[in-house]
């Protein structure tokens, strides 16, 4: 046989097995892209922010190897401070391992927290400037959680994390619309609860945002009364919205009786109610509470200059006071 | 009739595994095994890249048994690729050098034989080095996931967990640990390097120099990687508008080359992800198709090569 012929047949036979497998491996590639095993393709601005070694590693199938290395890089820029490089890297590090849990909530984590603390006190910038800076680095930080669910939408703790950071009292100026972040945030935590892999506290924190939203009241309600009936779920914070909820249901309801069937003494109740009396930073509804604790007082007879209508709040801070100077 | 292709059969196999055992042996002597000790450095020291992390006490430790399994299994990667492709195309070379070719074939052995031996002897060589580093890194990754999960036990008990949120908690983090999904990686890996080695065989056979051989086998190694990109410009051609130039160039590099982005299912186990069992099989199943194939074709070339 000349040459000619041995490459020509070889060549055909190349042509034929690879259309014979072609249909298989298109319907496998589909069927692992689809089971999450295979990662989507990666995009040439990721391509381009890696370099060309490190994409050539990556194209090589090491993905994750390659965003294990990014994700030391980024944590120099962390020690260094560089915020815009830090948030650069852990987009690039998602592109290249989407379905990795710590690296979305180590990317948002140091937006919304670590940059946002940075800009808080960074004394180089005019107020307005940092406080538009710590407003954009927890935005920047919700909005990269918010594509990690995206990305594992049946994930529970980045979802949680998601809760976390929209009901964190120091963030609620970040967000216009405090109503809309608690929403939001009893949501995430909603879905969290519904994968059936949260811990515990999921399920109650979802209540305690679902609490603060104005004109949920009732749905909140109804989740507290379920919560209850598990006695492990019953912490003073549960106990409490209980009470406040139930009477803003129902106005004339006895608020000192119902609170003394739930924490047994007047002392315990009384206890429980000035300290969430007291945090008023935190947002919670308070229907009953002061008609509660004046019953009590009287009741436990605490002189008129220890009432806890005479103490001073709990520091209601904010950026405003923050980012004075 | 039936004994003499019975004995036909048994020598076959016999000449083909003596053949390997030669190519083993003479890999070895090359000292390839030292990597093992550079394997079990990469190993041990990624038990110490522990950030300072932001999770909950009850996620403390995963994040090292991944970047166990990440340096693990791309070490592994890069060691399979590189050993297979390297050490087939200087088989045949090498053969030619030190003459053993022309004793070989001067004796009754089939070309097919010989070449199904050095490839053998090859895929025997990367099998024994992923088995060893295998072990080594399960028995890391198995004694950080104890660790680990001590840790979090103690911590769960210190706060009073209820037993559901143990059981939550375990399972999440032994997904993390050994698995026999993570044994299915490493096959994966070893079915690429597979592929490679018997594709740069192919090569070798009518490739000049061992250093041809090995550049395009690298070309083809990355190039197969966008593979499934060009099969996917030609299945979808149409909707976004293609030219027939672009539609022919990525039909050729779809049916010419091999797609390694399904063996990509390794980056989704070192996630934690489970890998079926139906998925390993598929994927052994194209491991044997390109390996078989490119076989085959290197005998094709190679039965009328003159030496």
């Amino acid at each position: 046989m000349k040459a000619w012929q041995r490459n020509g047949i070889l060549t055909a036979a190349l042509l034929v097995f690879g259309a014979a497998r072609m249909p298989f491996e298109a319907s496998l590639a589909r069927e692992l892209r689809a089971a999450g095993l295979t990662p989507p393709p990666m995009e040439i601005g990721t391509r381009d922010k890696i370099g060309q070694t490190s994409s050539a590693v990556a194209l090589g199938g090491l993905r994750t190897l390659v965003a294990t290395f990014l994700n030391l890089r980024a944590f120099s820029f962390f020690q260094e401070q560089r915020w815009d490089d830090v948030a650069d890297t852990y987009d690039t590090i998602v592109d290249l391992a989407p379905r990795t849990r710590y690296y979305w909530e180590t990317g948002s984590w140091h937006s919304a927290y670590n940059a946002a603390s940075y800009y808080m006190n960074d004394s180089r910038l005019p107020a307005l400037r940092r406080r538009e800076a710590w407003r954009a680095s927890i935005l920047r930080g919700r909005a990269f959680l918010e594509r990690g669910i995206r990305n594992n939408p049946t994930d529970w703790s980045i979802l949680a994390n998601l809760g976390f950071l929209l009901s964190d009292s120091n963030k609620f100026a970040a967000f216009r619309d405090s109503n809309e972040a608690f929403a939001a945030a009893a949501d995430a935590y909603r879905r969290s609860a519904d994968t059936g892999k949260a811990l515990p506290y999921v399920r109650r924190a979802e209540f305690y945002s679902l609490a603060r939203v104005a004109g949920k009241e009732k749905e909140a309600l109804a989740l507290a009364r379920s919560l209850y009936t598990d006695p492990r779920n019953r912490t003073p914070t549960l106990l409490i919205l209980l009470l406040v909820l139930e009477a803003h249901e129902n106005p004339s309801m006895d608020s000192t009786r119902r609170a003394l069937e739930l924490f047994g003494t007047p002392e315990k109740a009384y206890e429980a109610l000035t300290g969430h009396w007291r945090r008023t930073h935190e947002r919670f509804p308070v229907y009953g509470i002061a008609a509660a604790l004046e019953s009590l007082e009287k009741n436990l007879a605490v002189p008129e200059n220890k009432s806890i209508f005479k103490q001073p709040l709990q520091s209601t801070t904010g950026p405003d006071d923050w980012f004075q100077k | 009739m039936s004994n003499t292709t019975m004995i036909s059969r048994g020598s076959h196999v016999s000449r083909i595994w003596v053949i390997a055992l030669h190519a083993f042996t003479q890999l070895v002597r090359m000292k390839v095994f030292y990597f093992l000790a550079v394997f079990a450095v990469i190993a041990i020291a990624s038990n110490f890249f522990d950030l300072p992390q932001h999770e909950g006490p009850e996620s403390v430790g995963v994040n090292v048994l991944r970047s166990i399994k990440s340096w693990s299994l791309g070490t592994m990667t890069l060691f399979s690729v590189v050993l297979s492709i390297v050490a087939t195309a200087l088989l045949l070379p090498k053969d030619v050098e030190d003459r053993t070719l022309y004793t070989i074939l001067a004796k009754p052995v089939p070309r097919m034989d010989y070449l199904a031996g050095k490839l053998l002897g090859v895929l025997l060589l990367v099998f024994v080095s992923l088995a060893l580093m295998d072990v080594l890194m399960t028995a890391v990754l198995q004694i950080r996931t104890s660790m680990v999960m001590e840790q979090q036990l103690e911590m769960a008990r210190a706060m009073d967990w209820p037993q559901d949120a143990i059981e939550s908690l375990r399972a999440e983090t032994l997904a993390q640990g050994p698995s026999w999904s993570l044994q299915g990686a490493v096959f994966a890996v070893f079915l690429r390097a597979s592929v490679m080695a018997s594709l740069a065989l192919l090569i070798s056979t009518f490739s000049t120099s061992t250093l041809f051989t090995t550049i395009i086998s690298f070309l083809i190694y990355f190039i197969g990687h966008f593979q499934a990109d060009a099969r996917d410009v030609y299945l979808q051609a149409g909707q976004a508008g293609e030219g027939v130039f672009a539609r022919l160039a990525s039909l050729l590099i779809s049916l010419v080359l091999p797609d390694f982005q399904n063996f990509n299912v390794i980056d989704a186990v070192i996630e934690g992800q489970a890998m079926p069992l139906l998925v390993l099989g598929k994927l052994t199943l194209i491991g044997l198709y390109y390996a078989v194939f490119f076989t085959v074709a290197s005998w094709f070339i190679f039965a009328e090569k003159e030496f």
